[in-house]
């Protein structure tokens, strides 16, 4: 072997490996206006709906699979999917006939079949779903456009299970697929929404791409968030995956992506200046954000020094912490319901009201029989929400005299360790940090983190009766009125017992290029009635 | 020296042994779980428990290991646990853009490195030394993520010359595969440029101090044939020593510079497995790496034969 035969071999397996030997993703195309760009919120790291449940998954699953019934901005449940239901006078019986000339993307008619297999699917992993699981007596199709579900007791809140857009939704999905185990992913991205899923250019974390789907039959009705016609007026719409924020920012700028779901707060500024680009409030239903004691362990197994710490937090700290100064982007938060939404209420905050009382506080604390134990806060250092918000938590926590154990950790350490029951000092914790998106904390259906059945409860394990009493009245209440009286005082006794501490309600925004127009508010991107210019 | 090479390359495998039972132990006794990452905040401790098992989360450590080294003997990486996609699959995905960007880094390294410290070495103690010593610890001193940032503001906001972000394969066209790599390339080159030009100046410092160049003056050889011809070869075994150790850091300066500029290749692959505990994709990414490092290793050897032919194997 010479020198000249390495150095061919060398250049022959580069030259490979360049062109056509491996595959190759398109990233930067030249998009035509027949092309949207969109830079998403996160990765696209899987898609499966029903087993993974994060945002991102949901918001690409919207323009693939329809649902039933979907909720307009008014978050009201409207046909979907449906032409028709009917339920009996001991609303025990629902019956639902499908639209006609609904199609798969691979052609397939969707038949009453598929319908009751993706619910079953759906309904195994769903909150709403199991409580329907629970006292379904039978589901079955009875012809190819009508499906039946029998209970065994009334269920008031069946329209909005089906049509809520809180994850997981209850998306229709072929048979085949649909009988896949709901624990396991499925691999077949099949649907009948108004795009089809080109998985032959998925690149996960990189690239997905969705194509218009030419048989898509869209209601006639406006598009409103999740119901109404889903017109698609461009051919393609790709997202584009960019971790980092400031190359999504100068992405924009240079017109190389036409959409950012979620800009930086430290960005808009910049952003705004250009003539280009409209930067608007994003999701009008905003995030809660939130950190939660452990029940299970003192300190936080005392009522009171968990109101000692709601006594002197002060939700503006926070809140400026994460957004800066941008007084339109947070708003104070003394309960646990999404501002502006009709069941949000004040009743039972006045805890989180006015001056904070740092004596009265130390003194309450001191009442809950705290002698300086470790009290173990982990915060995640890659989630900028959950840092700003550990870094006033740890300030909060020593000014009230407590000894702070300042776990800065990542995200996926967090996810683990706040499912540890054992005690703070092996393995355990006393407190963590996240945030609830506004669409989940409309009503208790798909709030989990309001609910404190103990054990059974979210990471803490709060124990409430009183708040546990209340989610049930909202469930079995026959009318709005009833609703939000339940609701009322659930708020107070959560805040009573201190289910988690709320740190206040901050919005975010979305930017896009103005030759895109048709970009609508609401707790996902919406892509029907986008339309883009050259 | 073919056999040597066939030596060298069984000599890789109980290194890669080595690599894979540290890399999954590390991973096995890692904080974090990617059951709960799929599961979702919604999500019940049953259920999470129930996604784990489906994922084999559940199983002992060694059986575990078994199964993985077993389908690894058969030519099987895994599946990831997020995306449902062969690991193998979403390696090759990923392997063009990196390539691509390591490709054009180490060739701007070489003709801009290597001329640099070669004239730095024939001014030694000049402006121009001084000059060139001073870029490269401007380079040394300067992180990727800020003249790559640098670096976008100017030339693709302001001048918009070139894109921000992105990849385009070399079969659309070598203009748009090569727009998308020079910003990527100078921002991740600058570390480089700077060792290599470091090294070549240290070394040819050595050379031009030797008997036979003073010789080869002496003749009446031009500047240029004693420098590059003469000079620079027999300087040539640490330069291409360094240029491959660099390698390693172009592999670790990969995983920033995809972030800023969005190239979809290996190194961010890397992160996200990682912030999402994607164990297979993990395993799989650090074993093709350590190959790579042993592979190059190997490529240096030889090389020192191509450049210096007293060495033998």
């Amino acid at each position: 072997m010479d020198r000249r035969t390495v150095l061919k071999g060398l250049a022959g397996a580069s030259g490979l490996a360049l062109t056509g030997g491996l595959s190759a993703p398109a990233i930067a195309q030249g998009a035509s206006a027949r092309t949207l760009r969109f830079v998403p919120q996160a990765n696209l790291a899987n898609f499966d709906p029903i087993w993974g449940t994060q945002y991102v998954v949901r918001n690409a699953a919207a323009l693939v699979w329809d649902t039933l019934y979907g909720v307009d901005s008014s978050l009201v449940p409207q046909r979907q999917m449906v032409e028709s239901e009917e339920v009996t006078d001991d609303g025990m019986t629902w019956t639902f006939k499908l639209r006609s000339g609904l199609k798969f993307h691979d052609g397939e008619p969707v038949l009453s079949k598929d319908v009751v297999a993706s619910l079953n699917r759906w309904a195994a992993r769903d909150p709403m779903g199991l409580m329907l699981k629970a006292i379904q007596q039978e589901l079955t199709a009875v012809d190819d456009r009508t499906f039946k579900w029998v209970l065994k007791q009334p269920f008031p809140k069946m329209l909005y299970a089906l049509a809520k857009n809180n994850s997981p939704c209850a998306f229709i999905m072929p048979e085949r697929i649909a009988q896949t185990d709901p624990f396991k992913q499925i691999s077949d991205y099949v649907g009948s929404g108004p795009m089809k899923f080109l998985t032959g250019e998925w690149v996960p974390g990189a690239k997905a791409v969705f194509e218009k789907f030419a048989d898509y039959a869209p209601r006639q009705e406006k598009a409103s968030w999740l119901a109404g016609g889903k017109q698609i007026l461009v051919d393609r719409v790709e997202w584009v995956i960019m971790p980092d924020p400031a190359t999504a920012a100068a992405a924009l700028q240079n017109g190389e992506i036409d959409w950012w779901e979620n800009p930086i707060a430290d960005l808009v500024p910049v952003l705004k200046k250009n003539k280009n680009i409209n930067v608007d409030i994003g999701d009008p239903l905003g995030n809660i954000g939130s950190f939660r004691m452990n029940f299970l362990y003192p300190p936080f197994n005392d009522v009171r020094a968990r109101r000692a710490v709601l006594m002197a937090m002060s939700q503006e700290d926070y809140m400026r912490a994460l957004v800066g100064d941008d007084d339109s982007l947070w708003k104070p938060l003394p309960g646990f319901f999404t501002p502006g939404t009709p069941l949000y209420t004040e009743m039972g905050g006045d805890i989180l009201k006015g001056k904070r009382d740092l004596d009265a506080a130390k003194k309450l604390l001191a009442e809950s029989g705290y002698s300086g134990q470790p009290v173990t806060c982990l915060v995640a250092q890659d989630q900028p929400i959950t840092k700003a918000m550990g870094d006033v938590t740890a300030d909060l926590l020593k000014k009230l005299g407590m000894n702070v154990d300042f776990v800065a950790t990542d995200w996926g350490t967090v996810g683990s360790r706040r499912a540890q029951k054992t005690p703070p000092g092996q393995g355990g914790w006393n407190m963590f940090h996240t945030w609830h998106a506004g669409a989940d904390c409309i009503n208790p259906a798909p709030y989990t983190a309001i609910r404190a059945n103990g054990d059974k409860a979210w990471f803490g394990w709060p124990t409430s009766a009183g708040t546990e009493k209340e989610v049930t009245s909202w469930f079995e209440a026959k009318n709005f009125d009833e609703e939000k009286a339940a609701i009322g005082r659930l708020n107070k006794a959560a805040m009573d017992d201190v289910v988690y501490a709320p740190t206040g309600f901050f919005l975010s925004y979305t930017a896009w290029r103005k030759n895109v127009s048709g970009v609508t508010k609401g707790p996902l991107p919406f892509f029907w009635g986008v339309s883009k210019t050259a | 020296m073919l056999s040597y090479i066939l030596r060298r390359i069984v000599a890789t495998l109980p290194v890669m042994a080595i690599v894979a039972l540290f890399v999954f132990g590390l991973l096995y006794i890692a904080p974090g779980d990617p059951a709960v990452v799929i599961a979702g905040d919604q999500a019940s401790p049953e259920d999470v428990e129930r996604i784990r098992q489906s994922l084999g989360l559940d199983r002992p450590f060694l059986i575990q290991f078994g199964s993985w080294v077993w389908r690894l003997m058969h030519g099987d990486l895994g599946t990831s646990i997020f995306t449902n996609l062969p690991v193998s699959t979403m390696i090759g995905q990923r392997l063009g853009p990196t390539l691509s960007l390591m490709m054009v880094t180490l060739l701007l390294t070489i003709v801009v490195a290597v001329p640099l410290g070669v004239v730095a070495a024939w001014k030694a103690g000049s402006f121009i030394d001084r000059a060139i010593m001073g870029f490269a610890v401007f380079g040394f001193s300067l992180p990727v993520f800020v003249v790559g940032y640098f670096l976008a503001y100017v030339f693709a906001l302001q001048l918009e010359w070139l894109p921000v972000q992105g990849y385009t394969p070399l079969n659309r066209g070598f203009w748009p595969w090569l727009q998308n790599l020079i910003l990527p390339a100078i921002a991740l080159g600058c570390v480089y440029i700077a060792l290599v030009a470091r090294i070549t100046r240290a070394a040819m410092l050595e050379v031009l101090q030797q008997d036979y160049i003073r010789t080869a003056k002496a003749k009446g050889l031009g500047q240029g044939g004693i420098l590059f011809i003469h000079a620079l070869k027999n300087a040539a075994v640490p330069i291409v020593t360094v240029i491959g150790i660099g390698i390693a850091l172009l592999i670790g300066g990969a995983v920033v510079t995809e972030s800023v500029f969005a190239i979809p290749g290996l190194g961010r692959l890397t992160i996200d497995a990682i912030l999402r505990r994607d164990y297979p994709v993990i395993q799989g990414i650090v074993l093709l790496f350590s190959f790579v490092y042993v592979l190059v290793n190997l490529m240096i050897d030889v090389t020192y034969t191509l450049v210096d032919p007293r060495i033998r194997y």
